[in-house]
């Protein structure tokens, strides 16, 4: 891209930078930029103006001011080339910029940046003035600007009695064609966006500074929680899951599909102090007129443990005037301020919903919830509480082995320590004395 | 006590602390953060299968009393060879102390083949199907296993150092040797009991469907 621009250096030596704005963005405090480049033709009319420090980051109003007082000196042909994306490493990446290369196409952005006080660290202008850029020439110039390509290439004739704006959307070569005509002219090429954005994340618990680097901007497309008012307006009930699976004789359909848009039927939905009772409403799934499926949840205080507990009592499927029961007070319950979420909520894999009898409707169901969450009392807003997960930190199988296998170090510790202390009787060693005899008779 | 001086005693204060403060801090944490809630005993009895129990009470059933048995033997057996050496006619004698012990690892092993025959495969597997009995059996086999176990150690180390005296008696004056038997009975009594209560425990057990 960058060659076909035409730089080559055999145009660039007719040419010698004077003043050079180069705009590069520090590595740690980034936000959007794009570099600009600014020469002219005869490159001696550059006006010398108090540098921007390196490291800041140059803004939309002092890149007015800028241009105003260079475009009151410099030659009032102005060229704007504007390359769709550019950053500063396209420099270095395509342009061969400080390789000693012998294509290099900005020989003279090196020298440059040599010569600068601070080649490494440089200022930086903000893409939202980048893209303005074209809007700041019209109004400088008084006149609008002329977009040119390639057709058009040709037929330019410039009038250098009246100032004339170019702008040219790269990749185009133009410069021969200004060369031939003799033309003076002021060029500025830069970018309309930065063809790669260094994000500038929050320094947050969890994120190293290291990992901000060209990291791809996270996707925030989850979709929020269904929730069910009271009668007074306030939630009284959040659900979220990522599929609700139900499976009857044969067909499968899931019932989170078009529930967290906001077209979710829930008539039927009650909640008071101590009962929750979510009911979700369907028509013509699995071959059924419709269908209901109901969460029953119920705040409990037990003495023991002297808290209320919010227990999932049944989960209850209602279809074309016939009942399907499952209980879930063994599985789905937790502490009525927290919300509960489990990975699976099934009837069919290490289950938490079981038929409520072994000839009940349910056995001909099966259920899959799968990133179920529900919070069924204290709900104080749009978002859940805190969520009791329904796995623990450690499983049945983890603690049984640790059982086991902590006795059995235990217990070899112990006969080893006993093993270790043994001393043989050396009181009545004699070494240099004459040896033990044994009589033979008894 | 020389024997704390060494690595052994550092080694295992070590241990010991970095077991303590394990506990100590994971308990802070879980108070402090109202997470209290997660300790939950009787989750742990339920979730953890019966027979995990039973086996843990199979295996230290006839450990522990092996154990017992061996200890005793070992402290009666190095008396009995060593006053051996200058009274040799206490060899035959004794011999009945070493069996005394070793009937204490025979308790053991009886005991271990009964709870183990006990043992029957159920089809639950969450708490509700897998039922009171089966928990019962569990449990009741781990602690017959438990007592048998414990009570036949310590007989067999009591009747272990009570015939290393009778060996090292009788080899200075051959007539002590019948009143230390009597002490050694009594001794062996002890181990009795723990097979007594074992059978007693394990009289309910049902396992299965």
């Amino acid at each position: 891209r960058m060659t076909e621009v035409g730089l080559r250096r055999s145009s660039l030596s007719t040419m010698a930078f004077t003043s050079v704005l180069l705009f590069i963005c520090s590595i740690y405090s980034c936000y959007a930029q794009a570099p600009l480049l600014m020469w002219t033709s005869d490159g001696s009319n550059m006006p010398h103006l108090a540098q921007p420090t390196a490291g800041q980051t140059v803004s939309g109003g002092q890149l007015a001011s800028y241009l105003k007082s260079a475009l009151s000196i410099a030659p009032r042909n102005v060229l704007l080339f504007l390359q769709d994306k550019l950053s500063m490493e396209d420099f270095t990446m395509y342009g061969g910029v400080f390789g000693n290369k012998q294509d290099s196409a900005f020989l003279n952005v090196e020298s440059a940046l040599q010569t600068s006080s601070n080649p490494l660290v440089l200022p930086a202008l903000d893409w939202s003035a980048s893209h303005s850029i074209l809007e700041l020439l019209q109004g400088e110039l008084g006149i609008p600007a002329v977009q040119i390509d390639p057709s058009t290439l040709k037929e330019i004739k410039l009038n250098t009695a009246q100032p004339s704006l170019l702008a040219v959307h790269l990749p185009y070569t133009v410069l021969n064609m200004f060369k031939s005509q003799d033309v003076p002219y002021t060029a500025v090429y830069t970018g309309l966006k930065p063809s790669r954005v260094i994000e500038d994340t929050p320094v947050m618990a969890g994120h190293s500074v290291g990992r901000s680097l060209l990291q791809a901007l996270p996707e925030s497309t989850v979709k929020p929680p269904l929730v069910i008012n009271n009668t007074v307006g306030q939630p009284c009930i959040l659900l979220w899951a990522d599929t609700l699976l139900a499976t009857y004789s044969g067909n499968q359909v899931d019932l989170a599909r078009d529930i967290f848009n906001g077209s979710a039927d829930t008539a039927g939905s009650v909640c008071n102090n101590t009962l929750s009772r979510l009911v979700l409403n369907y028509k013509n799934v699995l071959n059924l007129r419709s269908l209901r499926l109901i969460f029953s949840m119920r705040k409990i205080f037990f003495p023991v443990s002297a808290r209320d507990w919010s227990v999932m009592e049944q989960v209850v499927l209602e279809y074309d005037g016939q009942r399907a029961i499952f209980n879930a007070s063994s599985g789905i319950y937790s502490p009525a301020e927290y919300s509960f979420h489990c990975q699976s909520v099934s009837s069919a894999q290490s289950p938490l919903l079981v038929p409520r009898s072994a000839t009940d409707n349910a056995t001909m169901w099966t259920l899959s919830f799968t990133d179920f969450q529900i919070q069924g009392f204290n709900v104080t807003g749009e978002e859940f509480s805190y969520a009791s997960d329904c796995a623990g930190f450690f499983t049945p199988g983890i603690w049984m082995g640790l059982l086991t296998s902590l006795l059995m170090v235990f217990i070899l510790s112990y006969g080893l320590h006993m093993i270790m202390q043994l001393r043989t009787m050396d009181r009545f060693d004699d070494p240099k004395g004459p040896a033990i005899s044994v009589p033979q008779s008894e | 006590m020389e024997w704390m001086m060494n690595g052994h005693a550092i080694l295992y204060t070590g241990v010991t602390l970095a077991f303590w403060t394990t506990i100590l801090i994971v308990g802070i944490c879980y108070t402090i953060f109202d997470l209290g809630f997660r300790f939950d005993v009787a989750w742990f009895l339920t979730e953890t299968s019966p027979f995990m129990w039973a086996s843990l009470g199979i295996g230290l059933a006839i450990s522990l009393s092996v154990v017992g048995a061996a200890w005793g033997i070992y402290i009666t057996g190095s008396s009995i060879i060593g006053g051996g050496v200058k009274a040799p006619r206490i060899k035959t004698k004794n011999l009945v102390s070493i069996i005394f012990c070793e009937a204490v690892a025979i308790y053991g092993i009886i005991m271990a083949i009964v709870i183990s025959n006990l043992a029957e495969n159920f089809s639950g597997t969450t708490p509700e199907t897998i039922g009171e009995k089966n928990y019962q059996a569990g449990y009741s086999m781990f602690g017959a296993g438990l007592t048998v176990g414990f009570s036949n150690l310590f007989c067999g180390i009591c009747v272990g150092i009570v015939g290393s005296g009778a060996a090292l008696a009788d080899a200075q004056n051959a007539s002590l040797f019948v009143k230390i038997l009597i002490v050694e009975i009594f001794g062996s009594a002890i181990g009795l009991f723990g097979v007594i209560v074992a059978i007693l425990q394990t009289s309910k057990v049902k396992m299965g469907d």
